[in-house]
């Protein structure tokens, strides 16, 4: 059996009085996909936050290759989220710079690579998200899929064996949903471990190892697609179904 | 907010302690090794307000602007008599005797009369002049003033803390007496009609009169006693040593009547060169010095100011520990405090009261009150920067394994600074205009220099012209730049 690359125990997180995770023990493999679904204000991008620790967990524990993330120094959690790629809803490119810079800034600063090496792999990556003839264009002149794809390669940049994607097609215009999701999908099927916090039902149903529902707080269903969307288990859960799938 | 006026409370105090123990201990280590100690440095620094011809007023020496005048004369021979070198040092007549007390200056010659009140805090020498006090009028108005009393619901200046400003209040009645700091401004009041006369010391009066067909000179007939009206030298209170061996110059000076014989014709003479060519393009080097200076002062400040003000920043945002907590405290009371007193106190402190500890001089001590006040300003800038630029840049930059640090440099700091720019630049212009300030320690900047080329050829106005003229040029061509670069910037 293969060991978890992320372990959460007992996790919670209250933003004052607003409890928004309550108890959440889950975990994920090595070459996993996992989706998380449920309604709006769920807890689903703060649970997605606690695993790299932008958001840090009021109790339990996040484990990430068997260190627990909570107990670390700054230093240590630094080390550890070079490994968590994260794509943000609003791709939180940096305006200042072009792709090509956004991709190279933090293998340079953070690795300490030389910058013909950055700049070959950021045209490799770029290639690899089909946007090697933007990469002298600034953020701004870009189209939400083409910015999200770029903010895809620019986490992929550190070389990381888990990729948090937190709502990735939520800003975007219907017809350039499909290309982020391609992309994602690709990486899928190279064998990258990937947790994906989305309302695609259809890519939830095509490329997950497993669904988490989420709702209240708690990981409500813990299931593969195809149980899941054909035979959810709690009311929650159908109520959910029954309220998108229309 | 109560934690906060405790802070400050105690910031004070330290501040004014610490301030109060450093005026006893000079005052009681200036006991008397006074003379050894000018003879060990080899030079006698002597400070002087150069705007009082023909005492001393600036020249025009062979292309070099020199301090000159019949003061200037007795302080070399004091200086020559010591054997050591003299050096002159400027500053605003005000300022003379705190430059003494603080160590500045070692010795002040300014016309300065000898009274009471004066040699409370400072030792005389023996006179070495001995004047009387004429005021001067417009041509125009000779038939309607005598002498003193003729002012009456009529407005008289002198220069302020000058011995003529106390007596004039004193000694008339139904008189508005106005003080100015610089003799140049009031001859400009006069002619202005600002005011009616002005009343200055005898030779004083004459030089201005002979250099100006629109100006007469009236007795003053002041009752005064023979120390109202004479000139004596200044040094520091107990130097005795010093003091002692300045006398025997000034007995001799006296006795040779070297004061009328030789240094009031030289003086003289300088007048006349001085007044052949007063076109403003004769004087073209001294507001050249003064852009210099104006530049030098606004650029370092700005750079220094920078760095501290991004320092600042981040303390005033430091969030966590006690040390932390300690720091954003700390911060916030000095930007309260820089931002809530005037720059000219700034400069007058830093100058003046840093003086105390350390002997800087004037141009480095405009320049370290103008950075810290102006890193003050900066730090809200920045702060502003920071917090305009959206979290999710700093999110991303985490989540890719940076540190706190770096993210703020690589990915924070950029985007903030351009978001400020604007604010900066006004700033960087908004200092060209305020580092005028430091003329009152003497920096030879712009508006110092306008002053001395007033008092040099007796125009009032087209000096000011000048310079309002360069200043703008300067400014505008700052905005002009500050705006190419903001475009450069620009990629969104």
């Amino acid at each position: 059996m293969t060991k978890p690359i992320i372990e959460v125990k007992n996790l919670a997180k209250s933003f004052g009085d607003n409890q928004v995770l309550k108890d959440i023990t889950e975990q994920v493999n090595p070459g996993q996909v996992i989706v998380v679904i449920g309604p709006s204000g769920g807890g689903k991008s703060t649970f997605l936050r606690c695993l790299n620790l932008l958001e840090h967990p009021t109790s339990g524990e996040v484990d990430f290759a068997g260190e627990n993330l909570t107990t670390l120094d700054d230093k240590r959690v630094n080390e550890l989220r070079e490994q968590m790629g994260m794509v943000f809803q609003g791709f939180n490119l940096f305006p200042n710079m072009t792709v090509l810079e956004n991709i190279k800034l933090a293998p340079m600063k953070v690795k300490h690579v030389d910058d013909a090496a950055a700049t070959k792999q950021a045209h490799e990556l770029l290639k690899q998200v089909n946007l090697d003839d933007h990469a002298d264009a600034f953020p701004t002149s870009l189209s939400g899929g083409q910015a999200q794809r770029v903010a895809i390669a620019r986490a992929l940049a550190m070389d990381p064996q888990v990729m948090l994607f937190d709502e990735p097609t939520s800003a975007l215009d219907p017809e350039m949903v499909g290309e982020v999701l391609n992309v994602m999908q690709e990486l899928a099927k190279q064998g990258m471990t990937m947790v994906v916090v989305t309302h695609e039902m259809g890519f939830a149903k095509s490329v997950a190892d497993r669904v988490w529902f989420m709702a209240d707080g708690y990981v409500q269903e813990n299931n593969t697609p195809d149980e899941f969307f054909s035979n959810p288990q709690t009311d929650r859960a159908k109520d959910f179904l029954s309220k998108i799938l229309m | 907010m109560k934690k906060r006026l405790v802070l400050f409370l105690a910031l004070m105090l330290t501040l004014v302690m610490g301030v109060s123990t450093l005026t006893t201990t000079t005052a009681s280590a200036a006991s008397d090794n006074s003379l050894a100690k000018v003879q060990k440095k080899g030079t006698l620094v002597m400070g002087t307000s150069p705007d009082y011809p023909p005492y001393e007023f600036q020249a025009t020496v062979h292309g070099k602007t020199k301090i000159v005048g019949m003061d200037v004369a007795v302080g070399q021979k004091i200086a020559k008599d010591l054997g050591v070198k003299l050096v002159v040092k400027s500053m605003s007549f005000d300022s003379l005797l705190v430059a003494l007390q603080t160590g500045k200056v070692d010795m002040v010659i300014s016309g300065m009369n000898p009274t009471p009140a004066r040699r409370k805090n400072v030792s005389f020498t023996h006179t070495y002049y001995q004047g009387g006090y004429s005021i001067v009028i417009n041509k125009s108005d000779k038939g309607i003033y005598k002498d003193k009393d003729s002012f009456v619901g009529k407005t008289i200046g002198a220069q302020t803390g000058s011995t003529m400003y106390n007596e004039s209040k004193k000694q008339t009645s139904g008189t508005t007496v106005k003080g100015m700091t610089s003799v140049s401004d009031l001859i400009l009041a006069l002619q202005s009609h600002k005011i009616q006369g002005v009343a200055m010391e005898k030779p004083s009066a004459q030089a201005y009169v002979a250099n100006n067909k629109e100006l007469a000179a009236i007795p003053s007939n002041f009752d005064l006693s023979a120390s109202d009206t004479s000139a004596a030298a200044a040094f520091a209170k107990g130097s005795t040593s010093l003091v002692q061996a300045a006398n025997k110059s000034v007995d001799q000076i006296k006795r040779q009547n070297l004061v009328n014989k030789t240094y009031l014709p030289a003086a003289g003479k300088y007048l006349k060169t001085n007044t052949v060519n007063t076109s403003m393009l004769h004087y073209w080097k001294a507001f050249l010095t003064g852009v210099e200076y104006t530049l030098i002062i606004t650029v370092c400040s700005v750079f220094f100011g920078f760095i501290l003000g991004v320092l600042l920043s981040l303390a005033r945002m430091a969030r966590g520990g006690v040390f932390k907590t300690a720091l954003r405290w700390l911060a916030t009371a000095y930007v309260e405090f820089i931002r809530g007193t005037p720059m000219m106190v700034q400069v007058m402190f830093v100058y003046f009261g840093l003086g105390l500890i350390v002997n800087l001089p004037a141009l480095a001590s405009g320049i370290i009150a103008i950075s810290l006040n102006s890193g003050a300003y900066i730090a809200e800038y920045i702060r502003g920067g920071i917090n305009s630029v959206d979290d999710g840049q700093t999110e991303a930059a985490r989540s890719l394994g940076m540190s706190s640090g770096t993210t703020m440099r690589y990915v924070v700091l950029p985007q903030a600074l351009k978001n400020i720019w604007p604010s900066l630049g006004n700033e960087f212009i908004t200092l060209i205009k305020d580092s005028s300030i430091v003329s009152i320690i003497g920096v030879s900047e712009l508006i110092f220099q306008s002053n001395i080329v007033r008092s040099d050829t007796y125009r009032g106005v087209a000096p000011i012209a000048v310079i309002m003229v360069i200043y703008f040029v300067l400014t505008f061509t700052a905005s002009r730049l500050l705006n190419y670069f903001e475009r450069k910037m620009q990629h969104d």
